[in-house]
């Protein structure tokens, strides 16, 4: 992992020092709310409906067990005993005092954690695979660049008051875990033919009231100049993106505006003014960085761990979590496991004091101290021994999160929605809840196969339902919940837009509605292997409009 | 003659220094129950309530606030969904809500 240095520190215990005197003044009325709103927001202090809500950066969802525990320690200090993990890899408290949280923040920069960039028109926390660092199929570690752009990024004077916010993705494998190219800079860790490791980097994608997928911009900008790439991106949207409107002035509006290929062509001319005028990274620089990330001690352990084997063909609960919960790791002998913070009926992303707290035992034991967040909302314990992982597996039935949903039809996207958000227009949790209750059967969940599920309770997407096989936007009609439904979205490397259905449901019919388009696709698929996803993309929506609304 | 649309409001906000929801009430204070809010029927009392309002975010003690309606009747309750989920406490932690009047009344 990452660990600061003199210049992180600095930046850490001066942002909190700053915001202190701030919210001093406030409380004292020395600074009017209007004077004071900017302020809270670059500290990621929102007002929401029942109190302040506080959003910690996670930086590309690496935290250490150490962190975790402060994390706990915040849950149950300064708010009621859980966080919420986010879609941006954060964790956000829900219940959090303005008068505590200089002291809260302190308490954050002890173990190299802050809430800076979490809000505001700027560069927010940069996202990645949460399989960085142990997944076979990646050129390299995300998690490197990740914290490059982190770095380069961190309060960069000409990026800090753009026309709208920035969020970054970076994978390094072909199989994008991390959306990419719903952001609004997203970055592929590609090889060329002369073994070269370089960057695909996609602008101006979205999700929002106006999703659109990030068309490729530079197939290869070369290692070394990656930075002065993205500053010459950002400058033209920083020229150019529009002021005048907060619902045009995202990136992917101007890219749009222009044309992928006029956009670019912009780029490139500000790019060659300005590359090697000293923005790209020193070689020794990026060397320091790279250090962080290098692969721990892993034991020399040779496959098939009989243990492990034997455990699995004992016990089938267990062998099913292994199924869907624990991937494949490049090192022989481990595994890596994603925890699910979807158990039945459950809150997605919620945890508490005492389970956050039970998962950071759990990383320091079995996982070298480390763990992950997953724009999923789940936690990753990354690195362990396959002969470690039915004591895992049964430690984490005894917290509550042992469910072996991951990628399928219960293992679903919630934005906070009506119940926190004062944005929301609907609630998003109680419908998660509800459609995880009808499919608990782990049988029927199986027979159904990989399907995602999102769900968002306004038209911001924060539950990214324009990505979801199957895609839940909640609305306020004449005061009421209703619930649109969209089809066919996917936030892979086949990334696509969910196309709405028809009409929405109440809240008594949604599930219902969830459950027919199921059974359509269990009804046509061609065989029990083509999935959600795939079936949808072969016959299109008409038998699903078919049986949902009888065809009118 | 078309009849004018009856009013029956109640002014919200959030507390200043630890963000809970909270009520105007008929004593001119500022409580964290619903039923206790002051409702108010006539355009003068609406009138009295913004100024006590835009008062209360002058003096630094409440922002984001709002008028909002109740139902018609005995009691303030709000009538939109977003502020009776605001007056109780999210539906998914029962556990946290707290009632709409103080305990013991």
């Amino acid at each position: 992992m990452y660990i600061y240095d003199k210049y992180d520190q600095t930046i850490a215990r001066e942002r909190v020092t700053e915001f202190t005197q701030q919210v001093k003044r406030r409380l004292a009325g020395e600074l009017s709310e209007d004077q004071f709103r900017p302020l809270r927001l670059m500290n990621g202090l929102y007002l929401q409906l029942h109190a302040y809500m506080l959003r910690v950066a996670i930086p590309y969802g690496t935290l250490s067990a150490k962190q975790l525990r402060k994390l706990a320690d915040i849950a149950e200090k300064y708010d009621r005993g859980y966080g919420h993990f986010t879609t941006r890899q954060n964790i956000q408290y829900n219940w959090i005092k303005l008068d505590q949280v200089p002291e809260l923040l302190a308490e954050l920069a002890t173990v190299e954690m802050h809430a800076n960039q979490t809000s505001g028109n700027c560069i927010r926390n940069v996202t990645a695979d949460q399989f960085a660092g142990v997944a076979g199929d990646e050129v390299e570690d995300p998690r490197i660049v990740s914290e490059i752009i982190r770095q380069w990024s961190t309060f960069h004077p000409e990026f800090s008051f753009l026309p709208r916010k920035f969020k970054f993705a970076v994978t390094g494998a072909p199989k994008d875990r991390a959306a990419i190219q719903y952001h609004d800079i997203g970055i592929h860790i590609v090889k060329n033919e002369a073994g070269e490791i370089g960057y695909a980097v996609y602008v101006g994608g979205g999700m929002g009231r106006t999703p659109v997928v990030a068309p490729l911009i530079n197939a290869f900008v070369p290692k070394a100049e990656l930075l002065s790439y993205l500053e010459a991106c950002l400058r033209v949207y920083n020229r150019y993106g529009r002021r005048d409107n907060i619902f045009k002035a995202r990136i992917k509006i101007l890219v749009r505006d222009l044309g992928p290929g006029e956009y670019k062509r912009q780029v490139e001319e500000e790019w060659q003014r300005i590359r090697g005028t000293g923005i790209d990274i020193p070689p020794e620089e990026e060397a320091r960085i790279r250090s962080f990330f290098k692969p721990p001690q892993y034991e020399t352990i040779a496959e098939p761990v009989h243990s492990f084997v034997e455990a699995q063909a004992k016990n089938r609960s267990f062998a099913r979590w292994v199924e869907t919960n624990v991937h494949p790791h490049k090192v022989p002998g481990y595994g890596a496991v994603t925890i699910s913070l979807k158990p039945i009926g459950g809150i997605p992303g919620d945890a508490s004091t005492d389970q956050m707290r039970a998962i950071a035992d759990l990383a320091e034991k079995y996982s070298l101290s480390e763990l992950r967040v997953t724009h999923v909302q789940n936690l990753v314990l990354p690195n362990v021994r396959q002969a470690d992982l039915h004591a895992v597996w049964q430690r984490l039935r005894e917290i509550g999160f042992a469910e072996a949903n991951i990628g399928l039809v219960t293992d679903i996207i919630a934005c906070p929605g009506l119940d926190y958000c004062s944005l929301a227009n609907a609630r998003s949790i109680p419908v998660s809840q509800r459609i995880s209750e009808r499919f608990a059967d782990l049988d029927k969940q199986h027979h159904i196969g990989p399907l995602q599920i999102k769900i968002s309770g306004c038209i911001n997407a924060c539950g990214h339902h324009h990505a979801g096989h199957i895609g839940i936007l909640g609305v306020d009609k004449a005061g009421q919940e209703f619930y649109q439904l969209t089809l066919g979205g996917a936030g892979d490397e086949t990334a696509s837009i969910g196309q709405l259905l028809g009409p929405g449901f109440s809240s008594d019919d949604v599930v219902g509605a969830i459950e027919k388009v199921i059974d359509t696709y269990l009804g046509l698929r061609e065989k029990p292997s083509e999935t959600f996803i795939e079936a949808y993309r072969r016959v299109g929506p008409v038998p699903f409009k078919e049986s949902l609304y009888g065809g009118h | 003659m078309a009849q004018a649309k009856p009013i029956n409001k109640i002014l919200t906000g959030n507390r200043l220094r630890t963000g809970d929801t909270v009520y105007y009430t008929a004593a001119g204070a500022w409580s964290a129950y619903v039923s206790e809010a002051k409702v108010v029927t006539t355009p003068e009392g609406v009138e009295e309530l913004d100024k006590a309002g835009k008062a209360a975010y002058a003096a630094n003690q409440i922002v984001d606030i709002n008028i909002i309606d109740v139902l018609p009747g005995d009691g303030a309750k709000p009538s939109h969904i977003r502020e009776i989920i605001r007056a109780t406490g999210p539906t998914v932690r029962m556990d946290l809500n707290k009632p709409v009047t103080p305990a013991g009344r």
